[in-house]
């Protein structure tokens, strides 16, 4: 009798908490594993639109890649290379430009609210014009990929070695808003690492060193 | 540059979210933007709630770009910047290494002329002063936070007042070297009618300028050859750490004392000191000598050798000489016969001493070898006949206006009370030091010059060597520069860069080879330093009718000897927590100055380690712990200066506070005691030693905090085993075995290091980093240990840890002193992570934190670290150090000093040198990206870099061309421990005395003994090896 | 079961029946308990809770709430290890190797020995834990699939060994300790009027239904686990051992570890088992089942132990002295002679000389002498320790690092904390499940075999009180 008892309560219990194990597992997450976080920027800048459509490269605005560790967020002067004169999409330029020719006048600049936010950090209201003692803000971009404090990453290193951008950021050249594509997790890291020391990179023999104190010191 | 505009991301991320230690643990990431320490005791109990916490997303982080980047920059890049070490007359070469605009690490120049490469602790330190928050951010007026242009207005208001009244103006400076703040004083001053510019050192020179005004015409300071130096005699001139350029002299005494296999030389250095000096430490042969009884050996040195010159010396007036005749006679000899290659220093105050020393060295024909007074030392100008003339007029009342810079001068004069009154009197008080110090506190204004590393000055250590500081960082706070300062009273509105630039248009550069200015100066500030013509003073030939052998007083019962510390050479850097933790050189205690007494004298006292004694000389007294030190002369009581500095109580709670902690500087107190008041004023000069010195027991105490507990290579008598009575840690030899066989001294090891259980763990491909150290030139200056704690984040730990054994240093500095009281030595040995092969820590890390790299390196991952300790506790050098606490972050200020390649670790991990590892990172990927090979010397450790004496060697020891891989088949090499098979990465070059055989004291234990006779004649040394081969059996036994 | 010759001595004294057995040994959890149980389990509450104030305190503040140093890494956390796992050994030595040896007069003790041998290892498991300097990251020592690549843990390293051997020891403990309470879980069981605690009580007794079935199953799973269990009594300690065994300090490098280590144990947990067992006698008035004979041969067994270490003790000695190697010869000196040798001494003096004393059986038969005795060698066992982590820590092979070494008041009150658990929950065993295990006891009692007996000789069968409460025990009288 007693047994019966016990046995159904246990059974009961059992059932339950698998229940509930199977309903956690699927939001389940590693501590800091940030895969897939994709926040929204001050600025809607389109990597699509740069990098996709008119196909930039990487290290056009992300120069200090080749040089430093950190692959560097540019700094708003080189946004400034084309925006000093593209301040607006093509068709509402166009259409100000041919409105400008009908009625005989120089065209006037017209100034995309996106962009707005741009020159704001220069401290510009015409991009055209620059102004002498301008307060320069930095933009208050929200960082994507983060790695934890005790992980050394050298971009320039990978950079260097031949590591595609993609490699490790997923395809940015499709991507409106920017996310993490990969876990960037220290297994992924190694896997990697191993892998190009067997079959090296694009053909090209490298040793990836998988020691710890290459990326914890 | 740091403006909120454009603050580089890494900047930008050392403000915001706090240093990397932070960050350092995966669960505490994510909630230490809500408070970190609630989290981490909530975590302590339940480890649910991390994995809770750690499953939730963290807040967003900013990244903050440059809106317009600045010429030549990119983040997180190192750039370094040539700049010079002005804060010191001595005027080192410094390369400064910034990251992101923050200044974080001082390396020594290596083209430079005198320091060639070498820098002190002080110099290494620098960064931790300039991001001091202590330091004063605006101007002062009447102890109130003043504005610039009222303090101006004011100042020059009171001055025209002066000028009219033709009253004195007074300017009191330490040493200036350089010309252009030389030249902006005198101009200031020559608005005046009295005005003039007196220099206080806090150890004054003044005596050797003047001695050589009566013998050579001129009142000059040499500048000391020691390079040139066969035979180095030295009467208490810490020469090596404390002494008018210790650096530069490191480096030259450096060259005449690494002993070659095909021609075994060295130079023969004998001192003579009642203090334990870290230059007598290092001497061959040291001789216990109260300072006071210098004139009359020197008088009866000059005897001898003037006997030699063929013209005889009465001495029969003179009192005995109180070192014996035979040791005398045989220096006499070695002086003589090395003539013209010898050089005899002396720290004695007393001028007429420092005739005799001048007349010495003629009668040596030194002059013009291994002195230089035509191109003379311009490190040490104080004159004491000047400060006590302005003591005396201000006491008067005769001063109208008083401006103070780069020196505490209350602080550092006797008389305390009277001179801040006399100072009160004087209209127009200004001081211009950086804090709030004990004169500025007493000062109508305060002006805050720049640090250092913040203002463009100049320097010119030496006649004919000028060098440049430029700044590295805007001012951190509303300051300015010294030279503006004095400019704007002059009348004179322009900047510091304008006025150094047109003051060197105008004087530098005439005295250079090069004709257009600006390539001149543009090359100047590249190199930080340029070769000129000498402006000395004319020197006239030997006036021999200037010696006079006068008989010296008879000494009295106690003789003091105030001195300042390697650490510590001026009260200017109390402020520098680094520095007050720097254990001393010789006798290993922080955070405390002391009263040295032998143990002798202490056993006379009944005074043991911390029995706080009190000194009373001349109507004031002190009351200090004593500190018993072997080899110290018996009537000699030796105290430090620059403690008991105004403001250092900020410190008291520096270390970790828990139930049983104590405060680091107890209520009411400050670090130390100031000893100035100490210091007499008799005879015209400002004397550091005195006879008429009382001291005596009081029933209080304060416990010294040392890293070391035990100090000598033999063991304790009574439980020391038949044979292993000594530990020879540190091999040392004499060079006259050395002679015979340079592997003399060798701690014979009856084991084969060649067994190999596992060969195939350390295939030993690729990069093999190594480091060896050289023992027998490594000084113990600590310069490494300091430049360690910069470039990797070593925390401060407080006086109470230090006590408990809890200091952080990953370099720590071993000292040893063996032998008899009266001639002991005194070893130094650099003890960090040997890196072993055979790594004991490795095996037993149970979660794999630490391992070995296919480099040869032992890494230690403090995010991996759980903190058992087991690593540390099987580490036969106890090289591991362990975080008890969470250290103090808090200042986020100070904060900007940790280097960014570094983690900050957090508590419970353990940490250990690295051997730099960053920097061998840094330098491999570097290579990689100019698409070159690594090179021997690219990449160099932090110790090893600013190493005055050159001591440390590191490189890829596969690398048949590196100097790491010739050092390995040095015949001095050895290893720490080496029977056991550990296969160290570091090494060590045995010691070499430069000794007799008959010279007594090889430490006096049978054993070493042993070693000595068998170095000396093989034939003899066949029946000792049975005994050798016992005790070396019984050591490596275990491991055959 | 095994013939037991009627010349033998009864193992059970004052004629008791199989009722009075049930009865003696199940009163204790009838009734309310007695003052002096109350007084034990407060001041045994009250250390318990001082423990956990010290080590929340050290959690949240740092290991440097400990008085250890760069060169003192381990002090009272490891040795308060090492002692509590010691403890734990003489539970299962005596409830399994005495087993297998077939001693009958283990039933008296066996079973408060096996509670204590898995209190101890809770308090031992502790220690590891609250050592460390993340102990939230504990979980890092187990081999789980993680998201690190290539990074696992190291197998190498004797710590990792611990952690299999000490949670090994404690499930087979657990396991062997309750398999033993089944057939008297059962027994409450049917003593019991209907209610919640006969509900507990008959699922903690699985069903049991004393059928020859049931009993031939339940003594050869027993059997079994005694089998198992035994070689953990070597393993588990010997392991131990190699924490310092297998490392390079000298004073810890030695061979000769394992064997003194397990003989140390078996001997401090002979000494536990002994007090405790003194203790329970008195208080829950189990003279009968506890008897002097019982005493005196556990202090036989002590002494022979006791004698091991001594000798372990003097080989150490010889063999740092003939081995001729100067690190090991110095640490020896100084445990005898330098600076910390008050606990070298303490530790030869409780532990080899004290005990001789046991030569004599007028000693060994005064329980109060055994009592004290017995204190003795647990304070002994744990300086021996002490002086091996900590006297050999504290001078190594630098001078330079030779460091002093004071406990702190956290550390203090941790190792008291230590003993408030344990005794808390020994106090609270004591009330909830029977002490001695009654089956076995009744069979060892043989009482049907002393029946027969008499009848052979044919005189009326004895009159034996079959009043369920026996004079002698007042049933209000708890432990």
């Amino acid at each position: 009798m007693n047994r019966s008892i016990v046995t159904v309560i246990l059974l009961i219990g059992l059932f339950y908490s698998l229940i509930v194990v199977a309903a956690g597992v699927s939001t389940w997450r590693y501590p800091d594993e940030q895969q897939g976080y994709s926040p929204e920027q001050p600025i809607a800048y389109s990597h699509r639109l740069h990098a996709g459509e008119l196909g930039m490269d990487c290290k056009f605005c992300h120069f200090n890649s080749l040089e430093s560790r950190h692959a560097g967020i540019p700094s708003t002067d080189v946004c400034m290379k084309c925006h000093k004169f593209v301040t607006s999409s093509y068709e509402v330029l166009k259409e100000e430009l041919d409105l400008a020719d009908k009625e005989k006048r120089k065209p006037k600049t017209i100034i995309s609210d996106k962009l707005k936010k741009l020159y704001a950090s220069l401290d510009l209201v015409d991009p055209k014009t620059p102004n002498p003692d301008a307060k320069l803000k930095s933009i208050e971009w929200i960082r994507v990929h983060n790695l934890p404090d005790f992980v050394c990453f050298d971009h320039s290193a990978h950079v260097t070695a031949g590591v595609a951008c993609q490699k490790c950021h997923g395809p940015v050249e499709s991507m409106e808003q920017v996310r993490q594509f990969e876990s960037l997790s220290m297994g992924w890291c190694v896997k990697c690492h191993q892998e190009s020391t067997e079959n090296g990179i694009n053909g090209k023999a490298v040793h990836a060193v998988r020691d710890c104190a290459v990326c914890h010191h | 540059m740091i403006n909120e505009a454009n603050k580089p991301e890494s900047l930008h991320h050392a403000n915001e979210s706090g240093p990397p230690m932070d960050n350092a643990i995966i669960p505490e990431k994510d909630l230490f933007q809500l408070n970190r320490r609630r989290f981490l005791e909530a975590a302590g109990f339940t480890f649910s709630a991390v994995a809770l916490s750690g499953c939730t997303r963290p807040d967003p982080e900013l990244a903050l770009p440059f809106a317009e980047l600045p010429e030549g920059i990119r983040p997180g890049q190192k750039l370094t910047y040539a700049s010079s070490c002005v804060d010191f007359p001595s005027g080192c070469g410094l390369l400064v290494s910034v990251r992101d605009g923050r200044p974080l690490k001082m390396e020594g120049m290596p083209e430079h002329p005198l320091s060639k490469g070498g820098l002190n602790a002080v110099a290494q330190a620098l960064p931790l002063g300039l991001y001091d928050s202590h330091r004063l951010k605006n101007p002062l007026r009447l102890g109130k936070k003043s504005e610039w242009k009222d303090v101006d207005e004011a100042i020059l208001k009171t001055l025209s007042s002066v000028k009219d009244s033709g009253d004195a103006v007074r300017v009191v400076t330490p040493t200036v070297t350089g010309p252009t703040l030389k030249e902006a004083i005198d101009t200031f001053l020559k608005q005046f009618k009295d005005g003039s510019h007196i220099t206080l050192d806090t150890v004054s020179h003044s005596a050797i300028l003047d001695a050589h005004e009566k013998t050579h015409g001129a009142r000059v300071l040499p500048h000391y050859l020691l390079s040139g130096a066969k035979v180095i005699v030295s009467f208490g001139a810490d020469f090596l750490g404390t002494w008018i350029s210790p650096v530069e002299f490191t480096a030259d005494w450096r060259t005449n004392r690494v002993p070659i296999e095909d021609d075994p030389q060295m130079s023969y250095h004998a001192h003579f000191e009642g203090r334990v000096s870290l230059t007598g430490g290092k001497a061959d042969r040291r001789y216990r000598l109260a300072p006071d009884e210098f004139g009359t050996v020197l008088n009866h040195l000059y005897a001898m050798l003037s006997e030699k010159a063929g013209k005889k010396v009465e001495t029969a007036k003179l009192r005995k000489s109180p070192i014996a005749e035979a040791d005398l006679t045989s220096l006499a000899e070695r002086l003589w016969d090395a003539r013209g290659e010898s050089i005899l220093l002396c720290d004695s105050q007393d001028v007429a001493v420092q005739v005799v020393v001048n007349a010495i060295n003629h009668l040596l024909d030194n002059y013009g070898k291994t002195l230089d007074i035509t191109k003379p030392s311009l490190q040490a100008q104080g004159n004491d006949r000047e400060v006590l003339k302005l003591i005396d007029e201000l006491k008067a009342g005769k001063i109208a206006a008083l401006f103070v810079a780069g020196t505490d001068l209350t602080h550092n004069l006797p008389e305390h009370g009277k001179l801040a009154e006399a100072i009160s009197k004087v209209r127009l008080v200004v001081s211009l030091n950086e804090r709030n110090d004990d004169f500025s506190s007493i000062a109508h204004f305060v002006c805050p010059d720049h640090h250092l590393l913040e203002s463009w000055l100049d320097a010119e250590p030496v006649s004919g060597l000028v060098s440049l500081s430029q700044p590295l960082l805007q001012p951190l706070g509303n300051t300015r520069s010294i030279l503006e300062s004095f400019a704007l009273w002059s009348g004179n509105k322009s900047s510091a860069y304008e006025i150094l630039r047109t003051s060197w248009e105008k004087n530098i550069l005439p005295r250079s080879k090069s004709k257009s200015f600006r390539k001149f100066w543009d090359q100047s500030v590249h190199d930080g330093f340029i070769e000129a013509s000498s402006v000395a003073p004319k020197v006239s030939e030997f006036k021999t009718e200037a010696v006079a052998l006068s008989p010296q007083a008879k000494p009295d019962e106690y003789c003091l000897s105030l001195y300042t510390k390697v650490g510590l050479t001026d009260s200017r850097h109390a402020h520098n927590p680094w520095l007050q933790e720097l254990p001393d050189p010789i006798t290993k205690v922080t955070w405390d100055n002391y009263v040295s007494l032998s143990p002798t004298t202490a056993e006379k006292l009944g005074v043991s380690d911390g029995d706080v004694v009190s000194v009373e000389a001349g109507g004031s007294n002190v009351e200090l712990p004593a500190l018993v030190q072997r080899g110290q002369h018996d009537r000699v009581i030796s105290i430090a200066l620059a403690y008991g500095v105004k403001g250092t109580d900020r410190f008291a709670k520096i270390g970790p506070q828990w139930l049983e902690s104590r405060l680091t500087v107890a209520e009411g107190e400050l670090v130390g005691k100031n000893a100035a008041p100490l210091i007499s004023t008799a005879n015209g000069s400002l004397s550091l030693t005195r006879d008429d010195v009382a001291i005596a027991k009081t029933d209080k105490r304060h416990e010294l905090a040392k890293t070391q507990e035990y100090h000598s290579m033999e063991l304790p008598k009574n439980i020391a085993p038949y044979g292993g009575e000594y530990r020879d840690v540190v091999e040392s030899t004499t060079l006259a075995a050395y002679k015979d066989d340079p592997e003399a001294g060798m701690h014979e090891k009856h084991f084969d290091t060649s067994v190999q259980l596992w060969p195939d763990d350390h295939p030993k491909k690729g990069h093999q980093w190594g480091m060896s150290i050289d023992l027998n030139v490594c000084t113990g200056c600590s310069a490494c240990v300091v430049a360690c704690q910069s470039e990797n984040n070593v925390p401060v730990v407080g006086k109470d840890e230090v006590y408990r054994q809890r200091e952080m240093h990953w370099m720590r500095i071993d000292r040893y002193i063996d032998g008899e009281d009266d001639d002991i030595q005194v070893s130094h040995q650099p003890m960090m992570c040997q890196h072993c092969d055979n790594a004991p820590c490795e095996t037993v890390c149970p979660v794999l934190a630490t391992t070995h790299s296919s480099e040869g390196l032992n890494e230690q991952v403090y995010n991996r670290c759980v903190g058992t300790r087991y690593c540390a506790n099987n580490c036969p050098y106890k090289v591991r150090r362990f975080n008890w606490f969470n250290y103090s972050h808090e200042d986020s200020l100070v904060n900007l000093a940790l280097n960014p390649d570094v983690t900050v670790r957090a508590r419970g991990v353990m940490e250990k040198c690295s051997m730099c590892v960053q920097r061998i990172e840094e330098g491999k990927i570097d290579a990689k990206r100019r698409g070159v090979e690594l090179t021997d010397g690219d990449i160099q450790t932090a110790c090893q870099q600013s190493c005055p004496a050159k001591a440390i060697t590191f490189g890829d020891m596969n690398d048949s061309k590196s100097e790491i891989h010739t050092t390995l088949d040095n015949p001095r090499k050895y290893g720490v421990l080496e029977e056991f098979n550990f296969r160290q990465g570091v090494s060590y070059l045995r010691v070499v005395r430069n000794r007799e055989e008959g010279d007594s004291g090889e430490g006096g234990h049978s054993n070493h003994d042993a070693h000595k006779h068998s170095e000396v004649t093989p034939s003899n040394s066949n029946n000792i090896v049975n005994l050798d081969e016992k005790r070396t059996s019984e050591t490596g036994g275990k491991h055959v | 079961m095994s013939e037991t010759s009627p010349l033998r001595p009864a193992l059970v004294t004052g004629d008791k029946s199989l009722g009075d057995i049930t009865n003696d040994i199940s009163a204790p959890m009838a009734g309310t308990p007695s003052p002096l149980w109350w007084a034990a389990f407060l001041i045994a509450f009250s250390a318990l809770v001082l423990g956990v104030v010290a080590v929340t305190y050290q959690i949240a503040t740092g290991i440097g709430t400990w008085g250890l140093n760069k060169t003192v890494g381990w002090a009272f956390d490891i040795t308060n290890f090492v002692f509590w796992v010691g403890i734990g050994h003489a539970g299962t030595l005596i409830s399994a190797v005495l087993f297998l040896f077939r001693q009958k007069w283990r039933t008296a003790v066996n079973r408060s020995a096996e509670a204590m041998t898995l209190f101890a290892v809770m308090c031992a498991g502790l220690f590891p834990l609250i050592h460390m300097g993340r102990p939230w990251l504990a979980f890092w020592m187990l081999p789980y699939p993680n998201e690190r690549g290539s990074l696992w843990v190291n197998f190498k390293s004797p710590l990792l060994w611990d952690v299999f051997a000490i949670s090994t020891y404690l499930s087979v403990s657990a396991v062997f300790w309750y398999i033993g309470l089944i057939p008297d879980f059962a027994t409450i069981r049917d003593k019991t009027k209907p209610g919640l605690r006969k509900t507990i009580f008959s699922i903690l007794a699985f069903g049991w239904d004393g059928s020859a079935r049931t009993w031939l199953r339940y003594e050869t799973v027993y059997l079994l686990l005694a089998g198992l269990a035994t070689p953990l009594v070597f393993s588990v300690h010997s392991i131990v051992s190699m924490d310092f065994a297998t490392a390079v300090l000298p004073g810890w490098h030695t061979t000769i570890f394992p064997p003194y280590f397990v003989a140390g144990a078996i001997f401090s947990g002979l000494a536990m088992v002994l007090t405790l067992m003194l203790i329970a006698r008195k208080t829950m008035r189990l003279e009968d089942y506890i008897t002097v004979k019982h005493v005196e041969r556990m202090c036989l067994l002590m002494l022979s132990m006791g004698c091991i270490v001594g000798l372990a003790y003097g080989t150490e000695f010889f063999i740092a002295a003939y081995g001729g190697n100067a690190y090991e010869q110095f640490v020896f000196m100084n445990r005898a002679l330098g600076p910390m040798n008050w606990a070298y001494w303490t530790m030869v003096t409780c532990n080899v000389l004290i005990p001789q004393v046991l030569w004599f059986k007028s000693v060994r038969t005064s329980l109060p002498l055994v009592f004290v005795i017995t204190i003795f060698v647990n304070i002994g066992m744990w300086f021996e320790r002490f002086v091996i982590i900590v006297t050999s820590l504290h001078r190594d092979f630098l001078p330079s690092s030779w460091a002093h070494y004071i406990p702190s008041l956290v550390e203090i009150a941790t190792l008291i904390g230590s003993f408030g658990l344990f005794f808390t929950l020994f106090l609270l065993f004591c009330r909830i499940a029977p002490a001695i295990a009654i089956a076995e006891v009744k069979d060892a009692a043989n009482v049907k075999k002393r029946e027969i007996l008499l009848e052979a000789r044919n005189e009326p069968p004895q009159i034996i009180d079959t009043d369920p409460i026996p004079a002698n025990v007042d049933p209000s009288m708890g432990c």
